[in-house]
């Protein structure tokens, strides 16, 4: 890497795309922090290289998400931009021409499941998830660590992966029963084959720089430490900062900057933040002279005196979910071990997902195959309502690394499920094969 | 010492530039690296052309070698104006002949730039955010303290974030260094350029007050020259943009004197090749490089990126090149068995009494140019040629690897066009890919290697008849331009014009995109009479329209809008020179 940039800018503030004009995922979000970046000089850096986003395909999309009744029907070319923001950034890294890329990009995306009924937490398909399996059919990566610092629970994250032992999740977030979307506790551990590789560490609000550094240094890297991943992805949201309207945590820009340089995570992309105005310039330069490897010691808010600082409650909470955490992971392969035992030949859950955007209720089965020669193949019943549409859908989908038995199983029970006729479409997910069949 | 070819009216017709006849006589310069050459072009035709050595150690001589030789030529001395492309600026950069200056800065939270600018700053407190708001006043013992630190310095800079958002603390600075030091001159980083990024800026500003003396001393002497010899016709100097400015603007802002030479041709192309609206790129073919620009539809392609003084971007703005070493007198040599032309230049070619072989050898050897002495330039290729290779043979693959070269960085310029960051969903759906429709050569090699280069990319070429001096004819007819950039932000209630270090409020009611249009106009108006330059036709170079939000409500909006004196060919009977 004798002659690779220290950081890879794809930078696309999508300046004409909106969910709605007064919407806090709109026009104006990234135009203060296009202001200050520009204004800071910081593209005339030798150690930042500035890239343009590329155009997702749609079997960038299928590969991880299966749209109801199909994916390109509820998207904008905005969010295929934003995708494709993602692997630009992945392919500079993977291309060696640079150490490190932030896709600062919108929309957001680590709301959105595998499956697609429209958009939930701003977001309609998940670009890290996009970027982690173009990751893996591209340059035959294989273990990816996804560091979540969103103050949302990464949900749509998690379910993707869910099943995946090569993919570690782990998302850090206001407590789930404070803030949308009322998930992420530590029992969420991923499902009996993948047990473990999803960590989720949920804080109490008012969680401050101290807080977060202290979870970041005995928590997160030491099991960092432990995953050894081929890549490290970050998930980058900012919405942890004291100002942030939608959220209760009292992260800086000094916090988020810190965070950025001990993460030292391959790829971040965006996801939200919302103090648009107040946070977004100043956490978004810190984190990029962070990765770039500059100093950022000068990256201070005008209003930093009012950020409120951390009570005792909070940090015994954080010593206590610390410990918990450290616990469970050390115990992993014992928890993993009963699970299976527990379950027998599939495991299976059933829940209700809400997409607050349309107001549609989503009912799913899910349904795993515990294969002891692969990660097993996964079945999803899904039906979503709301005032103007019931869609339904059965789905069968096989991991890349399936073994024979699990790729003929998973055909043979959407065909009898399709012979049976409940449901409007039948399909299947084969990540062997690369694409999305319609049955 | 200088050839002067006396062109009649008939025969040097070169694009037609519409308009009242007569004999309005525009002089043009372009004060080279080795030659300077001058034109006057009258009613659109060259009536007189002169080449003369650059006298590096003292410009004004050969500036007044031209000028002599063209009054004789022309039997005149009422020209509507003189404008000089000069490297005065960027040489005085390069040789260090730059004075020293108290650079005081202003950065606010953000990156730290100690190490970043070309000296040692000294740091106030005080600044604005990105809305323009004052976040935190400057204070005045800092600056009085900071004026004991410069002691020295006659020159002095000011520059502050977001001094373009709202000028006040750059406006105070000033005033409180002028107060305590009175130095010769105050560069302020939001006057000298009137868009974002701090950075190219100060660096724009510091490059500015360092070479303000050397060059109002080369101005003034220009002026007294001229006036010595009865010639009263205003000067004018060309920008980096292609615009030009009249000499007593220019001494307030000579940073905006550099890298002109190139600008100069592209102008010059635009002027020979009149209204023609094709794409594609033209090629300056020179001695020792090759200044490829981009076109689209007739108008040359500016950069985003500001030009780079000694490795420090600043705010210049100029059109999108890309130089590469590959000219005429080329060096061709042989490497570990690998043939390599340029970048370096030893001499003229062999045909023309050179000590080594060249490209212009190889062009002559080859039969695709008449030039000095055929059968040196074929012993030229001898020298080169491997056992048994003719020599023309040998004058064919020298040619064929200066053609790849020159390809080779035309396909990395359309690279760099293509790579170029775009903020809109629309853009990069729509984006439509640049094509090459045509080439435009100019310069001494042109004749020769634009006609394969043309083949090789499988387009069509013109070769404009006197573009050996495009450079002195695009100083000769490019047009005065000015620009600035009003920003108004209805939610907080005010507009700012940092290149007038103007902080307005807006007028009260409903403010629109059009109404910051008009607003604009005016100003640039305003400025354009201060400036002596006709404002004739404008044209918007970037406009952004936001709504602002709080909780779900529209509160405002942030419009932006940087307006220009369009850039171009002079015509005649439009301007009103002072």
């Amino acid at each position: 890497m004798l002659n690779a940039q220290k950081l890879g800018l794809v930078f696309f503030p999508a300046f004409d795309w909106a969910i709605s004009p007064t919407h806090p995922e709109r026009e104006e979000r990234l135009l203060y922090t296009r202001d200050q970046i520009v204004e800071e000089g910081l593209l005339d850096m030798p150690a930042i290289r500035e890239y343009k986003p590329k155009i997702a395909n749609l079997q960038d999309l299928e590969r991880v998400h299966v749209g109801v009744p199909d994916i390109t029907s509820l998207i904008t070319n905005a969010h295929l931009v934003s995708a494709g923001g993602a692997i630009a950034a992945a392919d500079a890294v993977m291309k060696k021409e640079v150490q490190r890329a932030f896709a600062l990009v919108r929309p957001p995306g680590h709301h959105a499941m595998r499956i697609v009924h429209g958009t939930r937490g701003f977001c309609t398909i998940n670009m890290e998830a996009i970027m982690v399996e173009y990751l893996r059919r591209t340059y035959g990566i294989n273990k990816v660590a996804i560091v979540d610092t969103d103050v949302h629970h990464g949900d749509g994250t998690q379910d993707i992966f869910y099943h995946d032992p090569d993919t570690l999740f782990i998302s850090f977030h206001q407590d789930g029963r404070t803030l949308y979307p009322g998930t992420g506790f530590t029992n969420e551990m991923g499902s009996p084959n993948a047990l473990g590789t999803t960590v989720n560490i949920p804080l109490p609000p008012g969680t401050t720089d101290r807080g977060l550094h202290e979870v970041l240094d005995h928590l997160i890297m030491p099991i960092l430490g432990d995953f050894k991943p081929d890549i490290i992805i970050n998930s980058a949201g900012q919405d942890n900062h004291y100002s942030d309207p939608l959220a209760n945590m009292a992260i800086t820009a000094q916090g988020y900057a810190r965070l950025a340089d001990t993460l030292k995570a391959d790829i971040a992309v965006l996801e939200g933040g919302y103090s648009i105005e107040d946070a977004l310039p100043y956490i978004n330069v810190g984190i990029v002279l962070a990765m770039a490897g500059m100093d950022y010691s000068k990256v201070i808010e005008p209003n930093i005196a009012d950020c409120p600082s951390q009570t005792s409650s909070v940090t015994h909470y954080i010593k206590d979910v610390i410990k918990e955490r450290q616990d469970m992971w050390g115990r992993k392969e014992k928890l993993q071990r009963e699970a299976i035992m527990k379950h027998g030949e599939f495991w299976q859950t059933e829940r209700s997902i809400y997409y607050d955007d349309v107001g549609i209720n989503e009912q799913q089965k899910e349904r795993v195959r515990l294969c002891p020669h692969c990660s097993g193949y996964v079945t999803i019943e899904t039906k979503a309502r709301s005032s103007l549409h019931y869609k339904t859908a059965y789905i069968g989908m096989i991991p890349q690394k399936a073994c024979p038995v699990c790729l003929k199983a998973a055909y043979d029970v959407v065909h009898a499920a399709k012979k049976q006729g409940n449901y409007q479409h039948y399909m299947v997910q084969n990540k062997q094969k690369d694409r999305l069949e319609r049955l | 010492m200088y050839q002067s070819i006396r062109n009649s009216m008939e025969q040097s017709a070169v694009g037609f530039i519409p308009g009242k006849r007569g004999d309005n006589m525009f002089l043009g310069l372009d004060v080279g690296g080795t030659f300077t050459d001058g034109v006057v072009v009258a009613d659109g035709k060259v009536v007189s052309m002169v080449k003369t050595p650059t006298t590096k150690e003292n410009l004004l001589q050969c500036i007044l070698t031209v000028v002599d030789k063209m009054v004789e030529d022309t039997g005149s001395k009422a020209f509507e104006r003189i404008a000089l492309s000069t490297t005065i600026v960027t040489n005085a950069i390069v040789e260090g002949n730059i004075d020293q200056v108290g650079l005081c800065i202003m950065p606010g939270p953000g990156m730290n730039l100690k190490d970043i600018l070309p000296v040692a700053p000294y740091i106030l407190s005080g600044y604005i955010d990105h809305r323009g708001r004052e976040m935190a006043q400057p204070n005045k013992e800092e600056v009085l303290s900071a004026c004991r630190h410069f002691s020295s310095c006659d020159v002095f800079v000011v520059s502050g974030k977001f001094a373009v958002r709202n000028p006040c603390f750059e406006s105070a600075v000033t005033d409180w260094i002028q107060e305590q030091a009175s130095p010769m001159h105050i560069s302020a980083g939001g006057k000298v350029s009137g868009s974002l990024n701090f950075l190219r800026r100060t660096n724009s500003a510091y490059y500015n007050g360092a070479v303000w003396r050397h060059f109002n001393a080369f101005a003034t002497a220009v002026e007294e020259a001229l006036k010595m010899r009865g010639i009263y016709s205003p000067v004018f100097v060309l920008k980096a943009d292609g615009g030009t400015l009249p000499l007593s603007v220019a001494r307030n802002y000579p940073v905006e004197a550099i890298f002109t030479g190139p600008a100069a041709s592209t102008i010059g192309i635009m002027g020979m090749n009149g209204d023609a609206a094709v794409s594609g790129i033209s090629l300056d073919i020179g001695g020792t490089t090759t200044d490829i620009a981009l076109w689209q539809k007739g108008r040359p392609v500016l950069a985003k990126e500001g030009a780079a003084v000694a490795g420090h971007r600043t705010g210049v703005q100029g059109f999108r090149l890309k130089s590469v070493g590959i000219g005429g007198d080329s060096l061709v040599f042989w490497e570990n068995h690998v043939l390599k032309v340029g970048p370096m230049r030893h001499g003229p070619a062999m045909a023309a009494g050179g000590p080594k072989p060249t490209v212009t050898d190889a062009m002559v050897a080859a039969g695709f140019i008449d030039f000095g002495d055929r059968a040196l330039a074929v012993k030229a290729m001898m020298l080169l040629a491997l056992q048994g290779q003719s020599p023309e043979a040998m004058a064919s693959q020298v040619i064929d690897k200066a053609v790849d070269g020159i390809c080779q960085a035309i396909a990395d310029l359309l690279d760099e066009q293509a790579a170029e960051p775009l903020y809109h969903v629309e853009e990069i759906v729509c984006e439509t890919k640049f094509v090459l429709e045509n080439i435009i050569g100019v310069g001494g090699g042109a004749a020769g290697l634009v006609p394969l280069v043309a083949k090789k990319l499988g387009i069509s070429y013109t070769l404009p008849e006197n573009g050996k001096v495009a450079n002195a004819f695009g100083a000769a007819v490019a047009r005065p331009t000015i620009a600035i950039t009003l920003r108004a932000d209805t939610a907080e209630g005010h507009y700012t014009v940092p290149e007038l270090g103007i902080k307005n409020r807006l007028p009260r009611g409903n403010f629109s995109l059009q109404n910051t249009y008009e607003l604009a106009e005016k100003h640039l108006a305003e400025l354009a009479q201060r400036n002596s330059i006709s404002v004739g036709e404008t044209q918007i170079v970037q406009s952004e329209e936001f709504n602002m939000v709080r909780g779900f409500t529209t509160v405002g909006k942030i419009m932006t809008c940087r307006l220009q004196v369009k850039p171009g060919v002079l015509q005649y009977g439009e301007e009103e020179l002072c």
